[in-house]
């Protein structure tokens, strides 16, 4: 028998309630986490295998870094950008949007050094540039490379098998992860319907719950790839 | 005036995407009872997440109550916690609801936000936890239970909270035959109590049982 409460119609005007910062900013790393999405990787005009495109990107990545060459970093930039001119608008932006963000990320961390040292302004934007290149180039290659590939050259290269198999678990789940914590604090927004007065305590909960269930997750995979015959040697497709 | 109306929505996940709901209508007067049913992907999930207000249909009309629902008008926190209190939802995956310490605090969670007395309060929590027969596990953590048990306890959660409309994704998947009669009779008695239920549900039973229309979803083409 359901108790009296439950049959009658509430009136309620839900209280004001501040102090959503950690709620909001907890959902928005989810989101981003459950975005970071490793791409299918459709060839691109560039039809190399996926070990000579991985050596390329880690000889470029090292030419940019050590080198101090403004020179050599436009002609760099003019490469990666006339490459990725060729990609249709809404990909080229997709490619280009997170490398402009870290280049301005990577100018506000540099922005004390050059108010505090005027003379070392033009190192400082070629710091910001080598990133903006960088991430281009990681992006090029992510797109342009399926995963299953990239992990297969990995092994070529004679990465450690529990290195990639690391890294292919920790892409896959920081998704699940980021997806889990998104849907526990929308939960819980659904059911915060006034003033909570121990915020705190619930974020915590989700935190923590998203925490033994990555233990769990990644045990079960464990025992799950143990049961299929993985004998701690990973093999990409 | 309908408590839900929805005109003509369409509704895909991403642009490129094609829709998941096209051009849907649907009318739900206070007290109805209404089992959605379809395949997997025919979209009542979604057309679920549009009726709490957690995705927003690219074209056409959702009211509830005569209220248009909007992401501009649920931005605001009095409007989003109004709805949300008349708007109970329980996932098809109960485990995406709980994130107390203890069963007893999960089902606290909602209601202790409501300005009721220490008392009330109390009387809430006891009740829930005795309407799904959860006193013994009241102070264990959610996490830590099973599927079926971590089902009652996000319902008791949702229910704790009073709503006129309860959305139930799967009510019964997963739950022993006790705890589905059990269930069943609860969803008779809020029918009766003059709640809005809207399930989906392939248990051709509990529509029998609790009378309710059938609408027949498919996947737009």
């Amino acid at each position: 028998m359901i108790p009296a409460w439950m049959q009658k119609k509430e009136q309620f005007a839900p209280p004001g309630d501040g102090g959503a910062f950690a709620v909001r900013s907890l959902k928005a790393l989810g989101g981003l986490l459950a975005r970071v999405r490793v791409q299918r990787g459709r060839e691109g005009r560039l039809r190399l295998p996926a070990l000579w495109k991985l050596l390329l990107l880690l000889a470029l990545l090292l030419t940019l870094s050590l080198s101090r060459q403004p020179l050599l970093l436009l002609a760099l930039a003019a490469l990666v950008l006339g490459y990725a001119s060729t990609l249709p608008p809404g990909e080229l932006w997709s490619v280009l949007k997170p490398a402009l963000g870290a280049a301005v990320l990577a100018l506000l961390l540099l922005l004390p050094a050059m108010l505090l040292w005027p003379e070392g302004r033009g190192n400082n934007l070629i710091l910001a540039g080598k990133v903006f290149i960088s991430i281009i180039m990681v992006n090029l290659l992510n797109r342009h490379t399926p995963w299953n590939q990239i992990t297969r050259a990995l092994r070529q290269l004679h990465v450690p098998g529990v290195f990639v198999f690391v890294l292919d678990l920790t892409l896959k789940y920081i998704v699940l992860l980021g997806g889990l914590m998104v849907e526990l604090l929308t939960a819980r927004g659904l059911r915060a319907v006034g003033r909570d007065r121990h915020k705190y305590r619930s974020v915590g909960g989700v935190m923590g719950v998203t925490f033994l269930r990555s233990t769990e997750l990644s045990r079960q995979t464990w025992e799950a790839m143990c049961c299929r015959g993985f004998t701690e040697d990973y093999k990409g497709l | 005036m309908a408590l839900i109306e929805l005109d003509n929505i369409t509704f895909s996940y991403a642009p490129q995407e094609p829709p998941v709901l096209r051009d849907f209508s649907m009318r739900v007067e206070t007290g109805d009872c209404l089992a959605l049913r379809g395949d997997n992907g025919a979209g009542k999930t979604t057309l679920f997440r549009v009726l709490n207000g957690l995705s927003f249909p690219q074209r056409g009309q959702y009211r509830f109550d005569g209220q248009e629902i909007t992401q501009a008008w649920l931005k605001k926190p009095a409007h989003a916690k109004a709805f949300h209190k008349r708007v109970g939802y329980l996932f098809q995956n109960p485990e995406l609801m709980l994130f107390n310490a203890t069963v007893r605090e999960e089902i606290a969670f909602g209601p202790r936000q409501m300005g009721l007395s220490k008392d009330e309060l109390q009387t809430r929590v006891e009740d829930c936890l005795a309407l799904f027969g959860l006193e013994a596990l009241a102070e264990k953590a959610p996490y830590h239970l099973s599927g079926g048990q971590k089902k009652k306890v996000a319902l008791a959660a949702v229910l704790a909270l009073n709503p006129e409309l309860l959305i139930l994704d799967e009510p019964l998947a997963g739950l022993d035959r006790g705890s589905r009669s059990q269930l069943t009779e609860l969803l008779e008695e809020l029918r009766q109590a003059g709640k809005t239920l809207l399930l989906a549900t392939h248990d051709d039973a509990l529509c029998r049982e609790l009378g309710a229309e059938l609408l027949e979803m498919t996947a737009p083409e």
